[in-house]
């Protein structure tokens, strides 16, 4: 493999068919990925592909160890990185379906759209200290008024209170900011606890 | 976005931002994808260094991965709400960055000639031996540098990023059976080169 290799290291692998008893990497590859099922004689009786399927499985055992020790080598993301990525995202994108909110004016045509509404779901949290909202869905036709709407919403909660009551708590917050903002019909908040912090901040 | 919008919407999220931190991958990812600015911030922060290390080991090159990574997370703001399971936003960073940095790949080269295949010089001495691990991994560092590119992209996209072959086959814009002799020769040559280190 190398020339003017002086080191007493036995040979190096040798890795091509005429050396692997007529197998190749690709094939022992496939083995190994198949959990060397179903056994094939053929390699398992081979040496030189025994060899060569330890070296393909500590390399990929290495991988885990290679991600981890690249991401450590790189720096924190700073705050400069972070508002530079964040100058470029639109704001827009994600404002999901109109939700038509009911006036009185003729022909004015009001609406609020789906992430206005999910943003004030989430700010429900900030009555509920500790407590962390994540995904908010709104399950029914909320573009037609008066439609039965389910809110799902998933939450973070801190290790070592009580959950019922913070769940309980977050509930009647969101739906009493629904009703204060919307006209939506909320007949339920489901909240599912996804996450429990180790330490609470 | 105005400046003063970012910022507010920044502050505001100060008064949460150590729960917002400390919270998984779901709740975070699930409220990014709900359009909140400050979880999206909190994911940019978490996975920078991945999707920085991740992209580098694909280009084997400092040049653009800023850039790329940027990109990347610009992305992933707008098609967040397309991911099914919040909790998997880890893996589906790396595949957005997998995708910018071989479109920029493919951008500079169009065409993966598997017959004309350069295999670069390394590039400095190996790094000293720490422990019999980080020496292995600096071992594979090494040995992936040295890889001709195509063989290392696939290699990365197959180890790394977790694709499979015909998901880089589509990636890379070559055939299954191409792909699968780089990765053969990408795995020949790491491992004979780390064979030289022990």
């Amino acid at each position: 493999m190398t020339s003017g290799d002086d080191r007493p290291d036995p040979r190096p692998l040798e890795l091509d068919p005429e050396h692997l008893d007529g197998h190749t990497i690709d094939e022992l590859t496939d083995y190994l990925e198949a959990g060397r099922v179903p056994a094939d004689p053929s390699i398992d009786g081979s040496p030189a592909c025994r060899l060569a399927l330890d070296a393909l499985e500590r390399l990929h055992g290495l991988t885990p160890d290679l991600i981890a020790a690249d991401t450590a080598a790189e720096p924190e993301a700073d705050d400069g990185w972070v508002r530079r990525v964040l100058g470029g995202i639109a704001l827009d994108a994600h404002a999901g379906r109109r939700i038509p909110v009911p006036t009185s004016v003729p022909h004015a045509d009001l609406g609020i759209t789906e992430g206005a509404v999910r943003g004030l779901v989430r700010a429900a949290e900030n009555a509920v200290p500790g407590l962390v909202v994540g995904r908010c869905r709104f399950d029914g036709d909320v573009t037609r008024p008066g439609a039965p709407v389910t809110v799902l919403v998933d939450v973070s909660v801190p290790y070592g209170r009580p959950i019922p009551p913070l769940v309980e708590q977050l509930r009647g917050e969101i739906a009493g900011r629904l009703a204060l903002h919307t006209e939506l019909n909320v007949t339920a908040v489901d909240i599912t606890v996804r996450d429990v912090r180790p330490y609470g901040s | 976005m105005g400046a003063d919008d970012l910022h507010a919407s920044l502050d505001q999220a100060d008064l949460d931002q150590a729960d917002l931190d400390q919270a998984d991958d779901h709740i975070v990812a699930g409220r990014a994808a709900d359009g909140d600015v400050a979880a999206f911030a909190v994911l940019v922060r978490r996975y920078t260094p991945m999707m920085r290390a991740y992209t580098r080991r694909i280009l084997n090159s400092s040049t653009d991965v800023d850039d790329i990574v940027q990109e990347a997370f610009v992305t992933a703001w707008q098609r967040l709400p397309e991911l099914a399971d919040p909790g998997k936003v880890k893996s589906w960073l790396m595949r957005v960055a997998s995708r910018k940095a071989v479109d920029r790949i493919r951008a500079s080269r169009p065409q993966v000639s598997v017959d004309h295949i350069e295999h670069p010089a390394p590039e400095h001495a190996s790094p000293p031996r720490v422990t019999e691990t980080r020496a292995r991994v600096d071992a594979l560092s090494d040995a992936l540098q040295r890889l001709a590119d195509p063989e290392r992209e696939c290699w990365v996209l197959r180890e790394l990023g977790g694709y499979s072959y015909h998901e880089i086959a589509e990636e890379m814009d070559v055939s299954v059976s191409t792909v699968r002799g780089l990765l053969a020769r990408a795995r020949k040559h790491i491992i004979v080169r780390m064979e030289e280190w022990r």
